[in-house]
């Protein structure tokens, strides 16, 4: 998460905003972004819809029998500007590939 | 973007580290052998008529000779440093790197330093203290020098390091030595030196991805 907010300002300037998401509550959330100086925002889904929808569970369900939960596999998503995913990458993210991929949404955006 | 919280995982404790890369560096040297059959891989250090060595047409320096190579294969705390186990009990040993994504987000290396230190050597269970810090240049680059030591009586281990905090362009890179003893041990100075030439020496022999990239980023934005 560090990793991103190094590279926030090269986010902005390629018109791409940064959301984290995770099955933590909010007040977890919160004291996590203060231990890494995180100013990007960090979504509490304690439901995991989202994990779902983005297919972070792979096809595990969200709850153990028991009631344990299933946490998120660590994904990386890019959504472009019509809400379409246009990347998708599992494991640790790997910010040069992440910034080529926005870099060459935004010429295609621009039509260059 | 949707991104899954990392764990933290920055901790530096390159010697618990070292059996791991190695033992990767070996399955990739011998898938390497299996596969070309004749045609020798570029070594990833070149040796100049300067007295220094390139590592992967990136870097020029100046290498520890007799220093064990190591290089990080899978992303992680540092992409490429040396090591050498000493005489003296475990864990009696000095590794150095260069880690161009050092833990912490500000520019400023105040700050910078100040996160920085929130992670070093904690996986280890040392509680490194700042000893000595100073701005200082390097290859006219401004730069935070730490000098920090530390100790784990429980684990019966101690830990001396100095860290460079280096601003190149809107990045701040590092070097980092650290040298390992047992608590009765003592520390040596040698390889501190051998760490200072190579930082020194250090020299960028191409630009960065970062420095790259900011230029397409302001070509786009015309």
């Amino acid at each position: 998460m560090d990793g991103h907010q190094r590279n926030l300002h090269l986010y902005e300037a390629l018109n791409a905003r940064v959301l984290g998401v995770s099955m933590d509550d909010v007040t977890t959330n919160k004291y996590f972004a203060q231990s890494l100086w995180l100013t990007f925002p960090l979504l509490s889904n304690t439901l995991p819809w989202m994990g779902k929808a983005y297919g972070a569970y792979s096809d595990k369900p969200p709850f153990l029998k028991d009631g344990t939960p299933q946490w998120f596999g660590r994904r990386t998503v890019i959504i472009d500007k019509k809400g379409i995913v246009r990347y998708i990458r599992d494991d640790s993210p790997n910010f040069q590939e992440i910034l080529t991929f926005l870099l060459k949404l935004e010429e295609e955006f621009k039509g260059k | 973007m949707m991104i899954k919280k990392e764990g933290a995982m920055t901790g530096r404790t390159m010697y618990r580290r070292v059996a791991g890369i190695l033992l990767l560096a070996g399955v990739g040297l011998f898938q390497g052998g299996c596969a070309t059959m004749g045609e020798k891989p570029k070594p990833a250090l070149v040796a100049t008529d300067k007295g220094t060595v390139v590592y992967e047409d990136w870097y020029e320096f100046k290498a520890p000779m007799g220093w064990k190579f190591l290089r990080e294969v899978s992303g992680g705390d540092f992409e490429f440093g040396f090591l050498k186990f000493e005489k003296g009990n475990f864990p009696s040993q000095t590794t150095f790197v260069y880690d161009p994504e050092p833990f912490g987000s500000s520019q400023d290396l105040d700050t910078r330093a100040k996160q920085y230190c929130t992670r070093f050597l904690w996986n280890s269970g040392i509680l490194a203290e700042v000893k000595k810090q100073d701005h200082v240049l390097l290859w006219d680059h401004p730069a935070m020098m730490l000098q920090l030591m530390g100790e784990n009586p429980n684990r019966n281990e101690k830990a001396k390091s100095v860290v460079y905090l280096v601003k190149n362009g809107d990045r701040v890179i590092s070097f980092v030595i650290t040298q390992w003893r047992p608590m009765d041990g003592t520390f040596d100075a040698e390889p501190f030196e051998r760490f200072e030439t190579f930082v020194r020496s250090f020299k960028f022999l191409k630009k960065t991805f970062y420095e790259e990239i900011g230029e397409k980023i302001k070509k786009l934005k015309g």
